[in-house]
């Protein structure tokens, strides 16, 4: 199979050869015997081939394909073009202006509590379950509370 | 044209055909696009997938997902890895829509992503090319592939079928990646080797040498067959 002819007969029994080189192949097929066998061997090798059974996906896969859609995150453009549909944008804008009024118009007030100002007491506020672990352990001295945040470091020097 | 031209829907079950049947009638009626599906059809569908169409997508999946399925099957050889495979594939072509110009054959496109996928799926060594897994180990069938005809229901033929497939199979794990993916294109899509050389990126020089060095092959193997050469454990 060295005939410089034989790189070409695939195409040729595929049809895919332009017109003068197919031609120049054909003629050439008349003579040599070699290329002949080789052009009967890939005939017969395209015909078994387009004998094989076809691989039939899943019913589930569209299913599956669908799925994976929905589980994908939206782009940034998306959700700013959701939020910015006359829908969603119109009731927030009115509603954010209505609390902006009711601020200015109700406010904390003479009679608010001087606590809630303070953001010491606020921090408090958000952490309240510390505290009460605190307490529960009877930790109410700062040296206690000094010893539990350096507790890690007794354990490195055991 | 390689040999073995495949129509759309040709392969799919009643029930999957059912549903693509359905997919394109209410797609045309929602889009208004005509009913003679065509190459145009397509880039359109394609373009409104780019604009968030699910629709459209559908469609195209209904369409075209059998076609990349027995591209991902003959690729890696495995149908569960297949499956896998072409849902990756779709979600990647819907999450790369905008990338599409219409300017290239959908078809083309779509398998420009089917094989860059599952090449770089098989180079990262997550699935290692098997063509071995149609059948359970005792022989027993695992339903991964279906014989066509009447013929195929006959012991004798059912057994020639599955050493074929072997046969076949075997050529196709010890190709390389571009001259199985350049002969799965052909001979299991009917694909051109224009359009072949574009999914592939690639020439259709380089491409007629592809499809033939892997015929060659896939020869080799079936003559080994018919000789009674192959080795026992490679037999059915």
């Amino acid at each position: 199979m060295s005939c410089h002819f034989e790189e070409d007969l695939t195409a040729y029994v595929d049809g895919e050869l332009p017109a003068a080189r197919r031609e120049q192949v054909a003629s050439h097929l008349g003579g040599c015997t070699g290329c002949r066998a080789t052009e009967a061997l890939l005939r017969h090798t395209v015909a078994r081939v387009a004998e094989l059974p076809d691989f039939v996906p899943s019913v589930d896969t569209r299913r599956a394909v669908l799925a994976k859609l929905d589980a994908l995150p939206m782009p940034w453009w998306e959700r700013l073009r959701t939020l910015l549909r006359p829908a969603v944008l119109v009731p927030s804008a009115g509603l954010a202006v209505a609390v902006g009024l009711a601020l200015v118009v109700v406010g904390p007030g003479p009679e608010a509590p001087e606590e809630l100002e303070d953001p010491a007491v606020m921090e408090l506020a958000a952490n309240l379950e510390l505290v009460e672990d605190y307490e529960l352990l009877g930790l109410d001295s700062p040296e206690d509370l000094e010893v539990v945040a350096s507790l890690h470091e007794l354990e490195v020097a055991q | 044209m390689c040999a073995r031209g495949v129509r759309h829907g040709e392969t799919v079950s009643t029930e999957a055909r059912a549903v693509q049947r359905d997919g394109v009638r209410n797609f045309l009626r929602v889009t208004g696009l005509k009913s003679t599906v065509d190459v145009d059809s397509d880039a359109q569908a394609m373009l409104k997938v780019a604009a968030g169409d699910r629709r459209a997508f559908a469609w195209l999946f209904d369409r075209y997902h059998a076609s990349v399925a027995r591209f991902a099957f003959r690729f890696v050889g495995d149908r569960e890895r297949a499956e896998e495979l072409t849902q990756d594939i779709f979600v990647k072509l819907y999450r790369n829509a905008k990338a599409y110009q219409p300017t290239a054959r959908f078809k083309t496109f779509l398998f420009r992503v089917a094989t860059n996928h599952c090449l770089n799926e098989v180079r990262r060594g997550e699935y290692r090319v098997a063509h071995t897994s149609t059948e359970a180990p005792d022989g027993e069938e695992t339903g991964g592939v279906e014989m066509a005809g009447p013929d195929g229901d006959r012991p004798d033929q059912a057994l020639a079928g599955r050493e074929l497939e072997q046969a076949v199979g075997d050529a196709l794990r010890d190709m390389s990646d571009r001259e199985r993916a350049a002969f799965t294109m052909c001979r299991f899509e009917g694909m051109a080797y224009r359009d072949i050389a574009e999914a592939l990126e690639a020439s259709e020089s380089a491409v007629k040498s592809l499809i033939h060095r892997a015929t060659l092959a896939v020869a080799r193997r079936i003559e080994e067959l018919q000789a009674g050469t192959v080795p026992a454990r490679s037999r059915a």
